[in-house]
């Protein structure tokens, strides 16, 4: 039989998940670990290349090092494994290996740490090739050292644009300037380090001194409004947040990284049928958890930016207290007393609020996409992989679809293709929104902006599919 | 509140309420489509969107009976003839394609079923050809080694029924026809000769209710005080990632249930009806991974190259079965003016049935022999409980 069993079953080996494998290993829980990646680490502890290692050296050596207590205390780590779907039973995860050769992993408790998703507006020339996401960009200079172009225009909005920016500089690209689509870097920011939890405000700000010695100019309020160039990008253009529809400059490039920070990736979640609901603030679709990560379903907890995007600390503290969790229901000798549990509550309420003190210095997230939104033109791809365009799916949520996603997405196609709809999904959902809020009570029919989650949550080979009938027969 | 009047009041916006609009609305006939949702998500927007000409495979997985394909076969071979001027009364493309298909066998068993068909398929003028084995390896290269036999009929097909509802819906709203998504009916009663249908905060008074509500058709007819014995189900479908144009037919099994196509984007579509893990009847049913590999491992078989490629996605949808698998389409006795129109393999009958509908309302004789298809088979006690008791 090839399904493991074990105690905790953790999906995704970034800061939550190793956090949370860590503390339930160390109390002696058999903890199986699963991540798509070849390296264990997850966005922000993601190892970089042996050769970058060499040349610079590792800038997050806490990584590793968690990395390799988590190895140290016995669990049982699946790199290289995609976790792509539930089995019948609503709670064995179906993955595949590196190989391709199929797993069902079953686990008493299921922490789903899949992370996040970067976020996307569609804005004309978007598809052009080299536009790629900051997270892309971030990813090739600190894995390979290298960077998406020569002159690179970095913009969207949030605090990931300026490391993404200083990445850049040290691959050697010129980085022609830093777009920001709101003012949070002056003076607001120097003001803000004096609050309580300054460590991350006063990283922001060395990457900004860091930026500013590069003379690379930092622009606020801007937003990028269309990319232009023949076979790949060569200019961009820049306007107002407030009026994105008239254009301000351009700016000559052969590289822009465009993103507007982060949202759950909430896939498997879904799938699990945990319930969900929209975020006020964001306009995410984010599963309903409790302060200790549990989901409307026994026994999984959602934990990390699954659960609501809110960084790299706020990850740990999550990870952490949905272990922390399973081991007072385990009535583990090691679980923690009052005092810990009080202690990580605390945490994890300072980090919200800290979270959402940092927000506020951006815009929020579901007023800029309305104003993105609003200016784009009807010819605009806004699924770059069907190619459809904002007209298409204006068109199909105000009139036949009168406000409802999917039926939307059936009669435009928006979210049909390749990718699932990950990258267009948040702004098809905002556009039928908008569309249906002409139409009668059609904006309450949206209901969470989201697509469904379906089976497999990325492309399987068949070849998997056959293997795993094939155990099945085995098994009788 | 407001009160509506209309020749025709259509329950249900899929492939058959849109098909029956638009026959109704082009015959001047005042056309009120109701939906519960939004049109064309249901079995309409599920489906494979096969068009079935040579007999169908006569088993889906868990089909209680077979469906009487003797008798089945000259209503497929007229609906085949209605779609040839699908997309000219429709003046836009539904992707419609005629580009034959294959029924292969494997047994023994199979194999002599085959011939049999293809004698009630000569029967029913619909021209098909037996090969063997290595006959239909050499007509289609992709048949793996353990086809024994198969049928080749020039005429099976494929429309998108993306496409394929929201143009008739749309031809019917052209022609005068209003359409009111997001309105679930809630009552539906005598009044006077006619009936009073009551949809979300809508009045409707008409003389005539054609009850294409799919699934729910029985739910529906049970508003009025009918009871039908109807077995819905959900099936599913799974789609693997594009490829350059490889299979330009249909291929589907005679014993177990199979059809796989090429679809216009480049997409494989695998489907024959496999369960899904349950019928979800207020929202989107689950997908069953058994019959996923149940499905895949069977397309595999028949079509080696299968294994080469990546499974993209997978959905199920509702299906409205009858006990004998036989399409429902006619008046309901004792109920004058309450059409219902339903059933196995409703897709491909779309465009025949709304016509015949249309034909129903108007009093005029059909375009096929529907005697035998009508409700009255199906008539069984009303539940008590159905609202309209208190609304007499
Ligand atoms: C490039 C980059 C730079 C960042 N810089 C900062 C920063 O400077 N400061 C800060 O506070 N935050 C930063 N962040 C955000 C920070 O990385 C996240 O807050 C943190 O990584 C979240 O941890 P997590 O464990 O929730 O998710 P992640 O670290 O995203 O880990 C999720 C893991 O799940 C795996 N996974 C997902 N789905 C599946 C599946 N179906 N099957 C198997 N595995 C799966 C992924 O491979 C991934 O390893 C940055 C993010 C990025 C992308
Ligand atoms: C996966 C799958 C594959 C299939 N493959 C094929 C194929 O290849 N070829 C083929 O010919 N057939 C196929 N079929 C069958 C065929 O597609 C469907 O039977 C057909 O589309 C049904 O159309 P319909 O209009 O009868 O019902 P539906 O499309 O289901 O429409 C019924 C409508 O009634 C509405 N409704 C329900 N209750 C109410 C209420 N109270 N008030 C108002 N409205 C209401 C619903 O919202 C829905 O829109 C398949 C079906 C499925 C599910």
């Amino acid at each position: 039989m090839t399904t493991t069993a074990c105690d905790v079953l953790i999906v995704g080996g970034g800061p939550a998940g190793l956090s949370a494998a860590a503390r339930l290993a160390a109390a002696g829980l058999a903890v199986t670990l699963v991540d798509e990646q070849p390296e264990l680490g997850g966005q922000y502890y993601r190892s970089p290349s042996p050769a970058v290692l060499r040349e610079h050296g590792d800038h997050r050596p806490e990584g590793g090092r968690l990395v390799a207590r988590v190895r140290s205390l016995g669990v049982d780590c699946r790199t290289g494994h995609l976790v792509w779907g539930v089995d019948d039973d609503g709670r064995t995860l179906l993955g595949t290996g590196p190989d391709g050769s199929p797993v069902r992993l079953r686990g008493r408790h299921v922490i789903v740490a899949t992370g996040a998703y970067e976020r996307t507006h569609p804005f004309p020339g978007w598809q052009l090739p080299s536009v790629t996401t900051p997270g892309f960009a971030q990813h090739l200079a600190a894995a390979d050292g290298t960077s998406p172009g020569r002159r690179v225009l970095v913009a969207g909005s949030g605090p990931f644009l300026l490391p993404v920016a200083c990445s850049l500089l040290a691959a050697g690209a010129d980085v022609v300037g830093v777009a920001e689509a709101g003012h949070p870097y002056r003076p607001s920011l120097r003001a803000a380090t004096a609050l309580r939890h300054p460590a991350r405000l006063r990283e922001l700000a060395g990457y900004a001194a860091r930026l500013a010695r590069a003379r690379v100019p930092l622009w606020q309020g801007r937003v990028v409004s269309r990319a232009s160039g023949a076979d790949r990008v060569s200019s961009a253009t820049l306007a107002a947040t407030a009026d994105p529809g008239r254009p301000l400059r351009t700016v000559d490039v052969d590289a822009l990284c465009v993103g507007y920070g982060f949202r759950p990736q909430t896939d498997l979640a879904r799938l699990l049928g945990c319930e969900i609901r929209a975020d006020a603030v964001t306009g995410d679709a984010e599963p309903v958890t409790d302060a200790f990560g549990r989901t409307s379903r026994p026994g999984v907890y959602v934990a990390g930016e699954a659960a609501g995007v809110g960084g790299v600390h706020r990850a740990l503290v999550r990870g952490a207290t949905a272990a922390a969790h399973i081991l007072l229901r385990e009535g583990s000798p090691a679980a923690p007393g009052p005092r810990e549990i009080a202690r990580l509550a605390a945490r994890g309420r300072a980090l919200t609020r800290f979270t959402a003190l940092s927000d506020a210095l951006y815009p929020s997230q579901a007023e800029l996409r309305k104003a993105l939104a609003a200016t784009l033109d009807d010819d605009t791809i806004v699924c770059r992989c069907e190619a459809v365009t904002a007209a298409a799916v204006r068109s199909a949520a105000a009139e036949r679809a009168g406000g409802d996603l999917n039926a939307a997405k059936s009669w435009s196609r928006a979210g049909m293709g390749p990718c699932q709809g990950r990258f267009c999904g948040f702004a098809v959902a905002g556009l039928v929104r908008d569309a249906a809020g002409d139409a009668a009570d059609g904006a309450a029919r949206c209901g969470v902006p989201v697509f469904p989650a379906r089976q497999p949550i990325r492309p399987v080979p068949v070849e998997t599919l056959l293997a795993l009938g094939e155990q099945d027969g085995g098994d009788g | 509140m407001s009160a509506l009047t209309a020749d025709v009041v259509v329950i249900g916006a899929g492939v058959l309420g849109g098909a029956a609009a638009f026959h109704l609305a082009r015959g001047g006939h005042r056309v009120i489509v109701l939906d519960r949702g939004a049109p064309g998500r249901e079995g309409s927007g599920t489906t494979a969107g096969n068009l079935h000409v040579q007999a169908v495979h006569t088993r889906r997985p868990g089909q209680e009976v077979p469906l009487d394909s003797a008798r089945f076969l000259p209503l497929q071979r007229a609906a085949s003839d209605r779609w040839n001027s699908v997309e000219a009364e429709l003046e836009t493309s539904v992707e419609l394609r005629r580009s034959g298909g294959f029924t292969i066998a494997e047994t023994p068993e199979q194999r002599a079923e085959l011939i049999a068909k293809h004698a009630w398929e000569d029967r029913a003028g619909i021209r098909t050809e037996v090969l063997d084995g290595d006959g239909a390896r050499a007509a289609l290269p992709l048949l793996g080694p353990t086809v024994t036999a198969a049928t080749w009929c020039p005429l099976d097909g494929y429309a998108n029924p993306l496409l394929t509802t929201p143009a008739y819906l749309a031809a019917a709203v052209r022609h005068g026809a209003r359409l009111h998504p997001f309105c679930p009916v809630r009552a539906v009663e005598r009044s006077g000769s006619g009936w009073r249908v009551t949809a979300g905060d809508l009045t409707v008074e008409a003389p005539h209710v054609v009850d294409v509500a799919g699934p729910w058709l029985g739910e529906i007819a049970a508003l009025a005080g009918i009871g039908l014995r109807m077995t819905p189900v959900a099936i599913q479908m799974h789609v693997t990632v594009r490829l350059p144009e490889t299979l330009r037919h249909l291929v589907q099994h005679i014993g177990e249930g199979l059809s796989v196509k090429q679809v216009t984007a480049g997409n494989l579509l695998i489907g024959g009806g496999w369960p899904a893990l349950r019928l979800e009847p207020d929202g989107r049913s689950p997908v069953s991974l058994s019959s996923v590999l149940g499905n895949v491992a069977q397309a595999a078989r028949v079509l080696p190259f299968v294994r080469d490629l990546r499974l993209l996605r997978t959905w199920a949808g509702p299906l409205a079965a009858t006990p004998d698998e036989m399409p429902v389409i006619g008046e309901v006795p004792g109920a004058p003016g309450f059409l219902v129109a339903g059933g196995t393999y409703a897709f491909t009958f779309a465009p025949l049935w709304g016509e015949t509908l249309r034909c129903l309302v108007e009093g005029k004789p059909t375009p096929v022999d529907i005697r035998d298809l009508g409700p009255d088979r199906l008539l069984e006690p009303a539940a008590p409980a159905a609202p309209y008791e208190e609304a007499r």
